[in-house]
């Protein structure tokens, strides 16, 4: 017995000295204890608009948007580096204004563009031309068509945004209303609302309520029309967009009249952040907004009530709006072949599946599909049976979604169909000269 | 033990906490002035900075007073990386120009904050139009006397991304740069991730880090609008963090961000891990001494507890080995007790009737009478003795088994022979059943398995009522292998029975059902004891079933080895035995017959009755019975009518033969009348059937037999040689041979003996009759030595042990020794004369 307790004893005497061995380190007086600077890590600057930080809960557009961005850090050994603005009211600059100010001073690498500035860039020659890149090979057509300026691939974007109508068909349901499908069964939905009660009830910011206006513009256009031939005629002349944009216009104009619409109050709504509230509190029935706004943990995401996303009224039936959110390079970038093998790895294939499956949006890519919630199947199967306008295409000389946005913007302050009609006019002159 | 150690361990935890705390806190308030210095540091090289800026603007106003053309200076600015646009707008003007040629105004810029950098007015942050966040400073531009401009030069805020450092913390704290008047974030370090890019102002920083508290949130406006620095804790995202905000340049732009407690305190930290690695690796040794403590003692405890298991086992078992001894002892004195009453009854008789015979020696009917009485107790105490003999040898474990081959009838005919006239005598009906046996030839004790059932019987006459019916039942079981015969033998009686209690100890030695002081039955109360023992050497298994006033029954199970006989499969063929016809009203005695009769190659046929045994019968010479055996007893038609009716009814004659298990006496005679050509006993066994066939076909053969038999009877006129040392011994032998008409000459001990027979002439005597355990030489040692002589008849004399060691290994050890027969004592005469009228003829 006494012997084991003397082997116990040296056992943990022997533990205790390797212990205290291994512990104690001699500091070689010729070791150099400064640190120089070691080689520094490579940066992608990144400009981008970007919703305020959240303390929790993380958007799951940008979360998807980093998973790519991780993706691409890992493989290229790199660090993407965010910048963003975001305008605290109307009366300041806009995300759109800033990022024209800082491409053409070569302040990023590569930006988040939304298509208007993108055409306006691109047109400038600004923009790096992306066709080169490998994962260009794999777009679908509609996609190169809407991002193509001059003959340049100048944006590839993550998404095909769809915009449609987010609909609470609890309400709906219960003044035993059908979903609308025309601009009159859309109106009488709101008479309906309004006779109940329900204060404005159609949701809106300053950003999207053209949708309403491209939905009837185009309906004809990109659903049966000579798409190429109208086209053509807009650029040369001999046909107006204003012709177009009318019957648009004067509808939202009759909605701001009746008090649809409260376009005072939109006019200073930040996307979402304004009418977004009163939306998933019931208060109102109808807001329009993008596809990916219906996914959990974002904006529209888990509501109390019955969701369904449809597409605009027009006259041939419920019409989803297409936009597209190109990623772009700037020409005179600093980092621009970094940047350039960012967008690579982030509009891959693989980094598209991710992004597709985390935001369930329809991919720019033909290689990839995911299934999408319930609540956007309506809009879903319009897409998929190719059913849709598009809210921007660089085929038309004038841009079409940054200065309809305008436009209508105008018409929220006030301005008559005709004054707005005029503005198309001014444009489209403009651009033949 | 561990008490005190826990209690000084627990002392030591506590006084290594605080010291743990008092450094943790320490350290803590260190690292904040770290932190503290670390942030005035960084304000400093900012307002530096500013400070250069507004040196340099104030230099260039200089410059541009001493111009002639301030304009064209303008126009000649390029701009660089901190100073992006340089205006002049001539004094008393509100519009002026800008080096890149535009129209420039102050009323896009905000100077209403009065913020100042050494003097010079500084407006409120901007978004310019390269899209970044910048500021402009304005400066008079004076020549000697008059004031002749402003210079407006714009600054961006990115040129201060060079004086702030890279990995503030290991890149785990947060730094922004506010505008203090608008509270907006005009400056954010490189590397921002995505999360604290979207910090865009003062509201976004609360809202991202959840900060909501009220009274926190005025007390940072308060001291902001003070210009003052302020520190303070608060949680983000699950970590304590500092969140500090610091002024520069008086408070016109402020240093904003917070970084986690545990990333200032790394030190501090790391020392109590350190300290908290010591303490842990104190406290595992401390538990692993506890441990091996409690080892070790659970070790001692457990041998110390089997020891003491050990000495209790010990002790229990000496306990009850002194029990059983105590038991043994009282059951030894009770049966000495018994065995001083039995023996002391028998020889009463004996000495008693002895001295009656001194007395009444005249009188020939008493002395006959005594005589008697004095052989029966005398017969008695042998048998007394006999049994304590035996149980004494079988508990010493010295019996060995004679196995040897036997024929079932014989042992069935000898039992037959002992038992029933005992229970003739009682008025008792015993009947013998053989059945299912398929080998009447087997392998075993026979005199063991005799004995045996002899215990059982002779037990079974005893305890059973005159008048009772006693059964012997032999069974043929199911064999397990074709090498051994399964039987089970069975004894009933329907006599008194047995208790319960008494049937628990019926078979354990000197015990009795009553004491034998108070029981009219004489015995030992060996015999099953002894039975048992025996059933068991042989590896068989007795059991016993009674109930008082109901009877008994004993069954012993054994196996027993069957003997490879050559069978004589030709004696029937020889004989012409085909067809043999059994008449029987029991179904199970045909059954037997043609059981033992399977493998002779004879058709065996059953017959339930006189009737249709004569039915049977085509008294044609081909297809009739060559042989019919029938039974006495039958109902209708006995067998001796049957016979007689077959006798006339067919002309062939066929031998009957009559199979009975009772005397026939007269109706023997009645029976050959009838035509029965032999008698058969029952049971039906296949040898002697065949003795009968060969009486019947060969009797001259009996006859010759017979006259051998009848020779053999007569020792007169032979002279033997006696060796006994006892004297009284040696009278009776010597009497005993003299009612025999032969002579005998008596020696003391073996050695004399030998000297006796080497003296004498050859042929001198016919046979030595030889004790064995004699003083000097005992028996077998004579013999050896007798054998030895060189003698024409020393191998030729007959030598019969004459001895009381009656066992069968005497007689093993008898015959080893050159004798040539053992007789044991006391001496029957009858067998005596047998013997020697065999060895002598």
């Amino acid at each position: 017995m006494k012997k084991c307790f003397k082997r116990a004893a040296a056992l943990l005497a022997g533990v205790m000295v390797i212990v205290t061995a291994a512990c104690s380190k001699k500091i070689d007086s010729t070791e150099n204890l400064a640190k120089n600077n070691e080689e520094e890590e490579k940066i992608v600057v990144l400009f981008a608009p970007m919703e305020r930080s959240r303390p929790d809960a993380k958007n799951v557009a940008r979360t998807a948007f980093d998973k790519t961005v991780i993706m691409a850090e890992e493989k290229l050994d790199l660090k993407v580096e965010y910048n963003t603005y975001t305008s605290e009211n109307y009366q300041e600059k806009s995300y759109d204004d800033v990022v024209i100010d800082r491409i053409r001073n070569n302040m990023d690498d590569f930006y988040l563009l939304n298509p208007d500035v993108l055409q306006k860039t691109g047109a400038e020659g600004l923009l790096e031309d992306l066709s080169g890149l490998d994962c260009a090979k794999n777009l679908r057509e509609v996609v190169k068509t809407a991002n193509t300026v001059d003959g340049k691939l100048v944006g590839i974007p993550q998404e095909v945004v769809v915009y449609g109508l987010f609909v609470n068909k609890d309400m709906f349901d219960e003044y035993n209303l059908e979903l609308p499908n025309t601009p009159e069964e859309f109106l009488e939905c709101c008479k309906v609302f309004k006779e109940n009660g329900i204060e404005t009830p159609v949701g809106a910011n300053r950003w999207w309520l053209e949708t309403f206006v491209f939905a009837q513009a185009y309906a004809d256009l990109y659903n049966g029309g000579d798409v190429e031939a109208e086209i053509e005629a807009l650029n040369s002349g001999e046909s107006k967009y204003s012709t177009y944009m009318r019957p648009g216009f004067e509808y939202l104009k009759e909605m701001m009249d009746l008090g649809y619409i409260d376009a005072e109050r939109a006019y200073t709504y930040e996307a979402i952040e304004g009418e977004g509230p009163d939306f998933m509190a019931q208060k109102t029935p109808i807001v329009m907004a993008y596809w990916g706004a219906a996914n959990a943990d974002t904006a529209y995401g888990k509501p109390d009530f019955n969701l369904r996303v449809i597409g605009f009224p027009s006259e041939q039936g419920q019409m989803p709006v297409m936009s597209m959110t190109g990623m772009s390079v700037g020409v005179n970038a600093e980092n621009k072949k970094d940047a350039l093998d960012v967008l690579e790895v982030i509009l891959s294939d693989e980094a598209l599946q991710v992004y597709a499956e985390t935001n369930k949006v329809i991919s720019p890519s033909k290689n990839v599909e995911v299934n999408c919630i319930p609540a956007l199947k309506p809009l879903n199967d319009l897409v998929n049976e190719g059913t849709y306008v598009l809210a921007s295409n660089a085929g038309m000389k004038v841009e079409q979604w940054g200065n309809t946005c305008l436009i209508v913007r105008k018409l929220m302050e006030g301005a008559s169909v005709e004054e707005c009609m005029a503005e198309f006019d001014r444009l489209q002159e403009e651009s033949l000269k | 033990m561990i008490v005190p150690f826990l209690l000084v361990f627990c002392i030591l935890g506590i006084v290594v906490y605080s010291v743990a705390q008092r450094i943790s806190e320490e350290m803590s308030l260190s690292a904040i002035n770290n932190l503290d210095e670390s942030l005035d540091l960084i304000g400093n090289t900012i307002e530096t900075i500013l400070g250069k800026e507004a040196e340099f603007q104030v230099l260039i106003a200089q410059e541009m007073a001493d111009s002639k053309e301030p304009e064209e200076f303008v126009l000649s600015y390029e701009r660089n990386s901190t100073m992006v646009k340089l205006s002049l707008i001539r004094a008393g003007e509100t519009e002026g120009i800008s080096n890149t040629g535009e129209v420039f105004t102050e009323k896009e810029l905000d100077f209403s904050a009065g913020k100042t950098v050494d003097g010079l007015p500084l407006s409120s942050s901007y978004i310019n139009d390269m899209g970044t966040w910048a500021y402009t400073m304005k400066c008079p531009v004076n020549t000697e006397n008059d004031e002749v401009g402003t210079l407006y030069i714009e600054y961006i805020y990115d040129s201060f991304d060079e004086a702030l450092p890279n990995d503030f913390y290991d890149s785990e704290a947060t730094l922004y740069l506010m505008d203090a008047a608008s509270r907006k974030f005009v400056m954010k370090p490189k590397g921002m991730g995505e999360r604290d890019a979207g910090h865009l102002n003062l509201n976004d920083f609360y809202h991202a880090n959840k900060i909501s508290e009220e009274d926190v949130k005025k007390a940072v406006n308060d001291h902001i609008n003070a210009g003052e620095n302020m520190m303070f804790y608060h949680n983000i995202q699950n970590q304590e963090s500092l969140i500090y905000m610091w002024s520069v340049n008086d408070g016109v732009v402020y240093l904003i961000g917070y970084v986690p407690v545990q990333a200032i305190q790394r030190e501090g930290d790391a020392v109590n891990q350190n300290i908290f690695i010591v303490v842990a690796v104190m406290l595992l040794a401390f538990v692993s001494w506890c441990l091996f403590y409690l080892f070790f003692e659970r070790q001692q405890r457990k041998v110390q507890k089997d020891r003491e298991a050990e000495r209790e086992l010990h002790n229990k078992q000496l306990t009850e080995a002194l029990q059983a001894a105590q038991i043994a002892n009282n059951s030894k004195t009770t049966f000495l007790s018994n065995m001083s009453h039995d023996i002391r009854t028998p020889m009463n008789a004996i000495l008693g009737f002895a001295t009656l015979l001194a007395k009444d020696v005249d009188n020939p009917e008493k002395v006959w009478e005594y005589t008697k009485k004095i052989t029966a107790s005398g017969q008695h105490l042998l048998s007394l003795i006999n049994d304590v003999l035996d149980i004494s040898k079988i508990e010493s474990g010295k019996v060995v088994l004679s196995i040897g081959e036997f024929a079932l009838k014989d042992m069935v005919s000898s039992i037959d022979a002992i038992i029933r006239p005992a229970a003739k005598a009682k008025g008792q009906i015993f009947d013998i059943a053989v059945t299912g046996i398929k080998h009447e030839h087997l392998i075993g004790d026979e005199t063991r398995i005799n004995q045996i059932l002899i215990n059982l019987l002779s037990n079974s006459v005893k305890y059973t009522q005159e008048g009772g019916n006693i059964w012997l039942r032999i069974i043929g079981l199911e064999q397990h292998s074709n090498q051994f015969e399964r039987v089970r033998i069975e004894v009933e009686d329907n006599g008194y029975g047995m208790t319960p209690e008494f049937l628990e100890t019926i078979f354990d030695p000197f015990t009795r059902a009553e004491n034998s002081t108070t029981n009219k039955v004489q015995g030992t109360g060996l015999g099953m004891a002894i039975t048992k023992n025996i059933v068991e050497l042989m590896g068989g298994m007795i059991e016993v079933f009674s109930e008082v006033n109901l009877g008994s029954l004993f069954t012993v199970d054994l196996e027993l080895r069957i003997p490879n006989i050559e069978v004589d499969e030709k004696f029937w063929e020889r004989k012409g035995i085909k067809r043999i016809l059994v008449v029987d009203d029991e179904p199970n005695m045909c059954d037997n017959v043609r059981l033992l009769m399977e493998d002779t190659g004879v058709q065996v046929d059953a017959a339930h009755s006189g009737e249709e045994a004569l039915r049977m019968r085509t008294c044609e010479s081909e297809g009739d019975y060559d042989i019919v055996l029938v039974d006495l007893r039958m109902p209708a038609m006995d067998g001796i009518e049957t016979a007689r009716q077959m006798k006339r009814a067919c002309a062939k004659d066929v031998p009957i033969f009559l199979m009975t298990s009772h005397d026939l006496g007269e109706l023997q005679e009645e029976a050959l009348e009838a035509g029965i050509d032999g008698f058969l006993s029952k049971p039906f066994f296949v040898a002697p059937f065949k003795e009968k066939l060969l009486e019947i076909f060969d009797e001259r053969g009996m006859e010759t037999q017979n006259k051998l038999v009848q020779e053999a009877g007569s020792i007169a006129g032979r002279h033997f040689l006696v060796a006994e040392d006892n004297e009284i011994n040696a009278e009776i032998i010597e009497e005993l041979l003299d009612m025999e008409e032969a002579t005998c000459e008596i020696v003391g001990n073996g050695k004399l003996a030998v000297e006796r027979f080497s003296e004498e002439a050859v042929g001198r005597f016919d046979a030595i009759l030889m004790d064995i355990q004699m003083p000097v030489m005992n028996g077998y040692e004579a013999s050896r030595a007798i054998r030895a002589l060189n003698r024409q008849d020393a191998k030729m004399i007959r030598i019969i042990a004459m001895t009381a060691n009656a066992f069968s290994e005497d007689v093993k050890d008898a015959l080893d020794a050159g004798m040539d027969a053992h007789i044991a004592k006391p001496v029957d005469m009858e067998l005596l004369k047998q013997t020697l009228s065999l060895y002598l003829r």
